[in-house]
């Protein structure tokens, strides 16, 4: 579907554990379901009705999008405009732009590992979602990782759909005790050794997609890392979101050509 | 202080919202400026491209540059810095890839330009020459860009440098070479002299203002040339000061003014400090339609201000009253 511009209206603001929100919106009913097609890793930019001192929206993946028009992203607080939105009353405005970018792919053969960090959980959540949707919650299992139990949010879902899930905690408050990227490199090893297909699909703080890069590429699966970068506008023009690629050209753009990227394909140190 | 010129409100029908630009008419005087509004396929999406007056490409030298390390762009307060560095596709692509969309769009095609050195500038203003028939209407040389090396800083801000590769490049096209001023120059009118004299139909400013950002956190620049470029509302008040000294000064040079336009009122101050045509450039980021909008508001202001076309209000600005003067005296109370 291409991106289009439109109103949202807050319909719902939940605090959940660990500082993050929950905030569902309703289009603009002039405007249709703009995002109801969404895959997976798409995204969209959000800019509130908060004057020009914040200049640019903000870019946020889209965590669920349904027919009727509603929508909702996961926000954590970490700068002014994220503390903005987490302010947001039912009834508060937003302008969207989207769906942008290009998500992830529905499982096929391969068993998707999910590998989630923090706030890096929405396009593996809705991944799982549509699996679990289209009958297949067997061919994903989740790996979610945080710094404590309250920093894993939205799990019941998760459960409640069959999803398999890992978790993993630095402080062992709940699940593994160490980086979710121990546990996936426990699976990954099990898989190698039974002949198992799986992939990798990712979304975190980047020294967690960094190891799991690693990883992928030891264990030659594939590998798909949801990358984040400043951006301005979102769909190609400010060219801020360049990615250090490997390739006939040394960029690509997060906003346009992302934000999945396949791992051989980022030329990270 | 002055007060409020008396006006009596018009329809916004009989606005006349033409203007014309070194000889260009335009149906109202809103583009879009370089580097904020790529090769404009992207834009299509989202508005009608052709009900703009006209609009700037991303900056083209004659081969294609891969642009700056990252990170390349930071949120400063109503503005931002960017350091892309001129990435661009080149003449020759741009010719064959992009220019066949612009020329199907019903708007004056600017085409920004730039070389790594002078003979660079004029080898890429040969070469788009041969867009001269295929729907560039207008060669606009950036001689201010800050994010790149080489010297390039010389052409933005010494009146002689400027003055002799403008009329290098003038030579070397058919094409009318409007020519974007750097705000980052000591005296901006002797520039637009210059280059005016030098064979520029008109100037363009102003491109970003050298800035810079610190992360305390990670104690490193936020983009990571160290210096970027500020653009957005951030700007406008220097940017309006300098259209004013142009026009002040050397009222026959035409002016397309521009930095941190978003709303009609920024664009009527534009044309009143002395600008005939505008451009919008941040603002597209964050609504790519925003210059139809301000085109609205524009129309809707003048109409209220009762301000019927736009030739009545370019470089308008007179002088508050002066005081009555003053001597010393016993205290009166």
């Amino acid at each position: 579907m291409p991106p289009s511009q439109f109103g949202a209206q807050l319909v719902d603001n939940q605090a959940l554990s660990g500082g993050y929100f929950t905030l569902r919106f309703a289009c603009d009913p002039a405007c249709g379901a703009p995002l109801s097609g969404i895959e997976p890793g798409q995204f969209i930019m959000v800019r509130g009705e908060w004057g020009r001192e914040m200049l640019n929206p903000r870019a946020f993946s889209v965590l669920d999008a349904q027919p009727d028009g509603s929508f909702s992203i996961l926000i954590k607080i970490y700068g002014r405009g994220t503390a903005a939105l987490s302010a947001l009353r039912p009834g508060g405005l937003v302008t969207v732009t989207g769906p942008l970018g290009r998500g992830f792919s529905a499982p096929a053969g391969a068993t998707q590992l999910l590998v989630a960090g923090g706030v890096g959980l929405p396009p593996l959540h809705l991944q799982a979602k549509r699996a679990t949707e289209a009958g297949r919650a067997g061919g994903v299992e989740m790996f979610y990782g945080g710094r404590d139990a309250d920093d894993l949010v939205l799990t019941e879902a998760l459960e409640d759909w069959g999803v398999k899930v890992t978790y993993a905690t630095e402080d062992g408050s709940r699940g593994h005790r160490g980086f979710v990227t121990v546990a996936l490199q426990e699976r990954l090893r099990a898989a190698k050794a039974s002949g198992e297909a799986v992939e990798v699909l990712a979304c975190g703080p980047t020294p967690m997609l960094r190891a799991v890069r690693t990883m992928g590429l030891a264990h030659e699966v594939r590998t798909l890392l949801c990358l984040e970068e400043e951006m301005a506008c979102g769909f190609g023009v400010c060219l801020g979101c360049a990615v250090p690629v490997r390739g006939p050209k040394p960029y690509k753009y997060c906003c346009s050509d992302g934000p999945v990227f396949d791992a051989r394909e980022v030329r990270w140190s | 202080m002055s007060a409020p010129v008396r006006t009596t409100p018009i329809s916004p029908d009989a606005v006349d919202l033409t203007t014309t630009f070194a000889g260009l008419s335009l149906p109202h005087p809103m583009m879009t400026a370089s580097g904020c509004f790529a090769y404009g396929q992207q834009f299509a999406h989202f508005m009608d491209v052709s009900q703009l007056a006209g609009l700037s490409t991303k900056g083209i030298s004659p081969a294609p540059r891969m642009g700056n390390p990252l990170p390349r762009i930071c949120e400063t307060a109503s503005g931002m810095i960017n350091s892309i560095g001129l990435e661009n596709v080149g003449a020759e692509a741009f010719l064959a890839e992009k220019l066949p969309y612009l020329a199907d769009l019903d708007v004056s095609v600017w085409v920004n330009f730039f070389g790594e050195d002078a003979d660079a500038y004029v080898r890429c203003a040969e070469m788009l020459s041969a867009g001269a028939e295929r729907g560039i209407d207008v060669l606009e040389m950036n001689i201010s860009c800050p994010n790149i090396k080489k010297g390039g800083i010389e052409f933005g801000t010494v009146p002689e440098v400027a003055h002799r590769l403008t009329k290098r490049c003038v030579e070397a096209t058919s094409l009318p070479i409007v020519v974007k001023l750097t705000p980052n120059a000591a005296d901006v009118p002797a520039m637009a002299q210059a280059v005016h004299e030098a064979g520029a139909v008109g100037v363009s400013l102003i491109n970003t203002i050298t800035a810079m950002g610190i992360d305390v956190r990670t104690r490193k620049p936020r983009v990571a040339t160290m210096y970027g470029g500020l653009s957005g509302p951030a700007v406008k008040p220097v940017a309006l000061r300098m259209v004013h000294q142009i026009h002040t000064k050397h009222p026959d040079i035409p002016i397309c003014g521009m930095g941190g336009i978003v709303s009609g009122e920024d664009a009527l101050e534009f044309l009143m400090a002395g600008a005939s045509c505008l451009q919008v450039g941040t603002a597209n980021f964050s609504e790519p339609p925003a210059g139809l909008r301000i085109r609205d508001e524009l129309r809707a202001l003048m109409a209220e201000l009762g301000i019927s076309n736009i030739p009545e209000i370019v470089g308008c600005i007179g002088r508050h009253d002066p005081e009555p003067p003053y001597a010393p005296e016993e205290s009166w109370t």
